[in-house]
């Protein structure tokens, strides 16, 4: 089954590893995804001002776009899902101002496609349960599993809410990542901060503020004992990863946390060559802890070379 | 608009023609033959179009009556009160003119380490080199040699050219290529980084490099782009240069420049100066179309010439035989010699070939000419133009389909907006003035006869003779535009500039006086004269 | 044969012309000696820049005065110039990536891809398609969309958040030129062939023939077949 995709355009160039592995497991589970023909950039941001229309024309035309190739579209990316799936209830609810829109963008899209998180189509289409037995699969071939890795799995804020116009789960008690950590077989760890911001909003009006956020994250996470954090947001990954040099100078005793893709995590369950899924982007390395768990090869790297031990010094800049 | 119902007629024997011609082409004049083609039909030699020089460094040789006009003409400037004491801009290097061998000086004077002011008569860049579509030429195949390339060089300019210039050329050409591409300018290459080289006219091997059909542009664009990013380089829009001022050692020191929206007067102080403005399309001479850029009134030569710098070749001009000459609204612009490089053929009212679609300019044109006036075979079009067929279409039977489209994208654009597809119709063409081929008379470093005052570009004579080839001279621009700048900056840093004087322009004025002539007009011209003032 | 005259409105002044003229030669006619707004005249450099409307018809038309027939009717004016960013950079140290396009010009990202560029494009460019090939750090895409530009900048006076889509696609035409594009091994030996003085002897040689063997020796080349 192929389903259409919208990369967006954080994951076509900080988000890579997110957008490789992604597509990676995709395919691996026959949910190959699509890549929309000329696409734009979805805005970034939902406009929180109802007559900005301007700034609706731009996912406004993804969404027409994919309406003429197909009926549904998926993304990974959080945000392009908020921004879509938000803009898309706007237009099926407001037909003058779709009209008006639909005007601008010289198309005639009537409100009626699937905007969706692959998460989604995971629990809904696949189900965990399939997962799961794909993973054993992927055990019994490789003999690697994950086993014991303890993983915080972070919501942030765009994933859910508002919870009545993106309905992908409880925006104040989720269950769908740990419910898909398991089928993972790893262990998901309860943490105060999983459904908070991590700040990354703020980050231009009062960057000292999106920090004291981002260290409540991680702190949060480090207390549940997580050797790892995931994320479905780039945003998040990267404000998360790349704060944590700074916060080891400020807060002495700082345990630096690794943060992952979700599907990242998923390839290697599944068992998929991990080569080229951007690990040179993350700033705090998270190929020791995994190592140490056995998944030095998809790395293709020896366990020696990180010296043994696990070693989680931050990566210097790209 | 598209083709009147005439015109059609003569299309559909285009196209019964065309099967046949796919299989032969007209073949090569001999050398006899072209000259005789000259003789009779190339404006050149027409008696009525030319005069001679009366004053100055040239007296005495053959100049078209509408450049000898202003070459004879009296000063913007009146050098009795004009105050040379208030300087506006002082610098090291000043290069006159904002197109490609200008910014070419620029760049490669600033290398040197000195201050650098650009002044240029319309927006930077607004010039012939934007408007280049065909391509540069360098011989850098290994079935190619420099050696090989300055024999077509020499034979295309009828073996007048000067040789140490076209050496110069030749020898430089590849390193061109590869600096303008350490700039940025993207040539059409295949995946494995190969050049995609073609033939000009007159060439005997492919070696024609191209930028789509919008290489001047992409390289102009980009010299643009990187003098812009060099804060020791500083332009002036708007602001042509009305005359040069020299020392009182006769040394070139600087110009007054005008600007061109308050008619103010400014004076540049410099040391060295590079004269770099084009050429001179937009002077018509007897009365033909031009596919130059607005701004092509051969200023530079006027001032040049009144500071005493020697010209050459000023009695040749090209005519680039396919000048588009239907619909009127694009007469006389450019149809790239790419297009008969492709491989489209050139056929008369009747669809027959006359002449080998790529022999040098000067003597296809005059093909036309002669098919068109002589014999009477041309097509007629509404204003009474005439033309002759450039059978574009057979270049998408010849190459495949979507090759005119992706090889000519401006070519293709140009004739959309009249409702003619040229993938499927042939054009209409007529020999338009295009180059001039001579100018002020060079250096192999871009000196002139004027100390301290430097040339490069189309305002120069030398490099191509008596007619120049396809490619050469977007090669000729930044060769001698590099050049130009280097020596240009190297010599300012050893200049002991005098006081600056507008003696000349005093010893011109008698001059005038002792031939005899009175003239009426001031030069440069600046800008043609296009408006139509009722009552 | 008379030429039939159209009324145009040339910054809201009217003037009757001939129907075949471009807006160009149209301002001409009418009496302008142009200075701005006039380059090539030939659809290249884009100097001419004009904005248009048709009389009961309220859509607003881009074209370039040299390229544009009159229309009976035609309220136009010229915009030949319009401010717009453009970054300071080297381009022999810049690297070829994203994080670059994006911190050269950090308000690329805030382009909503509403359109309006492409709408205004004289040269019919997906502008609004090359910059989001910008946001996502394309560059050989932004460099092969952006390629016929003639950066009469009519995308930058339309954008309603400011961008200079031109001044970042001629970015993005250099970095590929320079960075991206395969390399030719065949220039790089010609290169080495003339820095070890391989051709001075064939050229002084050539220089030293006299006009009958010169001529002889031009007759005598051998043409490349096509
Ligand atoms: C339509 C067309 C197609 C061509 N195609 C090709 C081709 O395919 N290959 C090729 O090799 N050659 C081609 N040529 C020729 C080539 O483009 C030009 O000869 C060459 O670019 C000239 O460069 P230049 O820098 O000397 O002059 P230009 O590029 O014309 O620049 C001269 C500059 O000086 C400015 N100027 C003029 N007067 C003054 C003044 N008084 N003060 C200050 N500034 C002044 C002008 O405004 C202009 O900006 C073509 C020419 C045309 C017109
Ligand atoms: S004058 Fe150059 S594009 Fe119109």
């Amino acid at each position: 089954m192929a389903i259409p995709y919208y990369p967006g355009c954080t994951l076509s160039t900080r988000g890579r590893g997110y957008d490789a592995s992604g597509r990676a497991v995709a395919k691996a589970l026959g949910l190959e995804l699509q890549e929309l023909q000329d696409w734009n950039c979805c805005g970034a941001t939902f406009p929180l001002s109802m007559d900005n229309l301007l700034a609706m024309a731009g996912p406004a035309r993804v969404l027409a776009g994919a309406r003429a190739q197909g009926e549904r579209v998926a993304t990974l990316c959080a945000i392009c899902y908020n921004v879509l799936k938000r803009t898309n209830h706007f237009l099926q609810g407001d037909a003058e101002k779709r009209e008006r829109i639909n005007h601008f963008i010289e198309a005639q899209y009537a409100g009626d496609l699937r905007v969706q998180h692959f998460l989604e189509v995971l629990r809904d289409e696949l189900g965990f349960q399939a997962l799961r037995q794909r993973v054993e699969e992927a055990r019994e071939a490789t003999g690697r599993s994950l086993e014991g890795l303890k993983v915080a799995p972070y919501y942030g804020c765009l994933l859910l809410r508002p919870q009545k116009e993106l309905q992908l789960d409880d925006a104040e008690d989720p269950h769908i990542l740990e419910d898909l950590l398991q089928a993972l077989g790893c262990q998901p760890v309860d943490f105060s901060h999983r459904v908070e911001c991590c700040g990354s909003y703020l980050l231009v009006t009062s960057a000292e503020l999106a920090a004291d956020m981002s260290f409540g994250v991680l702190q949060s996470a480090a207390r549940s004992a997580a050797d790892l954090l995931v994320t479905a947001c780039p945003l998040c990954q990267y404000n998360l990863d790349y704060r944590q040099a700074e916060m080891a100078r400020q807060h002495p005793g700082f345990q630096p946390l690794p943060v992952l893709y979700f599907t990242q995590l998923m390839g290697l369950a599944l068992g998929l060559d991990a080569t080229d899924w951007g690990w040179e982007l993350h700033h705090v390395d998270p190929r020791p802890v995994l190592t140490e768990h056995g998944y030095g090869q998809v790395f293709g790297v020896r366990r020696s070379e990180f010296g043994g031990g696990p070693q989680r010094t931050p990566n210097s800049e790209p | 608009m598209s083709y009147t119902a005439e015109m059609r007629e003569s299309i559909k024997k285009v196209e019964a023609t065309r099967p046949r011609r796919m299989e032969e082409t007209h073949r090569r004049l001999t050398l006899e033959e072209q000259q005789d083609l000259l003789r009779r039909f190339h404006p050149d030699y027409l008696r009525e179009g030319m005069r001679e020089l009366r004053v100055g460094p040239n007296a005495g040789d053959r100049t078209p009556n509408e450049f000898a006009d202003l070459l004879e003409a009296r000063s913007r400037v009146d050098p009795r009160t004009f105050d040379l004491s208030r300087v506006d801009y002082d610098t090291d290097v000043l290069v006159i003119g904002g197109g490609g061998a200008g910014a070419s000086a620029a760049l490669l004077a600033q290398e040197q380490g000195v201050r650098v002011l650009l002044a240029t008569k319309l927006r930077f860049g607004d010039a012939n080199t934007m408007m280049a579509q065909g391509g540069i030429q360098a011989a850098d195949r290994p079935e190619d040699s420099p050696a090989i390339h300055y024999l077509d060089v020499i034979g295309g300019g009828h073996f007048t050219n000067i040789p140490e210039l076209v050496e110069a050329l030749v020898m430089d050409a590849p390193e061109v290529i590869r600096w303008l591409e350490s700039l940025g300018c993207m040539f059409d290459k295949l995946p494995d980084g190969t050049m995609v080289e073609a033939h000009g006219g007159g060439t005997s091997r492919k070696r024609m490099h191209s930028a789509r059909d919008y290489t001047g542009a992409e390289i102009m664009r980009t010299l643009r782009d990187e003098v812009r990013s060099r804060p020791d380089i500083q332009v002036l829009e708007f602001a042509p240069a009305i005359e040069l001022v020299l020392d009182d050692k006769g040394q070139a020191a600087g110009a007054i420049l005008m600007n061109l929206e308050t008619g103010d007067r400014l004076l540049v102080r410099a040391k060295t100066v590079v004269l770099a403005t084009g050429g001179s399309g937009r002077l018509h001479y007897q009365g033909f179309p031009t596919t130059n850029h607005y701004g092509a009134t051969g200023d530079g030569v006027v001032i040049a010439y009144r500071a005493g710098a020697r010209l050459a070749f000023m009695d040749t001009m090209q005519y680039h035989p396919t000048g588009a000459a239907y619909p009127e609204q694009i007469l006389g612009l450019l149809v790239t010699e790419k297009v008969r490089g492709l491989g489209a053929q050139v056929v008369n009212v009747d669809g027959e070939q006359f002449v080998y679609p790529l022999e040098t300019r000067d003597v296809e044109a005059a093909a036309f000419i002669r098919e068109c006036k002589e014999r009477g075979k041309g097509v007629i079009t509404p204003t009474g133009q005439p033309g002759v067929w450039l059978d574009s279409p057979m270049i998408e039977w010849l190459k495949g389909p979507g090759t005119v489209e992706k090889a000519l994208p401006a070519m293709v654009r140009q004739f959309k907006r009249f409702g003619i597809d040229i993938a499927k119709e042939p054009m209409l063409v007529y020999p338009t003035l295009h180059y001039q081929n001579g100018g002020v008379l060079l250096q192999t470093d871009g000196s002139t006869t004027v100390p301290n005052l430097f040339a490069a570009g189309e305002i120069s004579g030398g490099v191509h003779g008596r007619n120049r080839l396809m490619g050469n001279s977007l090669l000729e621009i930044t060769v001698f535009g590099r050049r130009a700048g280097r020596a240009a900056a190297l010599k300012a840093k050893e200049v002991k500039p005098g006081r600056l004087t507008l003696e000349h322009v005093l010893a011109w004025e008698r001059q005038l006086a002792e031939a005899g002539l009175n003239p009426q007009i001031v030069s440069p011209l600046l800008l043609p004269e296009y408006t139509r003032h009722v009552r | 044969m008379t030429e039939e005259l159209v009324p145009v409105f040339i910054m809201g002044k009217r003037y009757d012309v001939p129907s075949s003229l471009t807006i160009m030669k149209a301002m001409e006619y009418a009496g302008y000696q142009l200075v701005r707004g006039v380059g090539c005249r030939g659809g290249f450099c884009g100097a001419c820049a004009t904005v248009y409307r048709l009389q009961g018809d309220d859509t607003l038309y881009f074209g370039l005065a040299c390229q544009t027939v009159v229309q009976p009717n035609m309220y136009l004016t010229q915009i030949p110039f319009f401010p717009a960013q453009r970054a300071e950079y080297d381009i022999s140290t810049l690297q070829p990536r994203p994080e670059r396009l994006f911190s050269l010009y950090p308000e690329l990202l805030r382009c909503l891809g509403c359109g309006t560029c492409t709408k205004a494009c004289p040269q019919e460019l997906d502008v609004k398609g090359y910059m989001a090939a910008a946001m996502r750090g394309d560059i050989a895409r932004v460099a092969d969309l952006s390629f016929d530009c003639i950066m009469c900048g009519l995308c930058a006076a339309r954008c309603p958040v400011g961008e200079a889509q031109y001044n970042i696609a001629i970015l993005c035409r250099r970095l590929y030129g320079r960075y991206l594009a395969p390399r030719s091994q065949h220039l790089e030996d010609r290169l080495a062939e003339i820095r070890a003085g391989q051709f001075n002897q064939a050229l002084e040689e050539l220089k030293s023939l006299s006009l009958d063997e010169l001529k002889a020796r031009y007759k005598a080349r051998q043409i490349e077949p096509e």
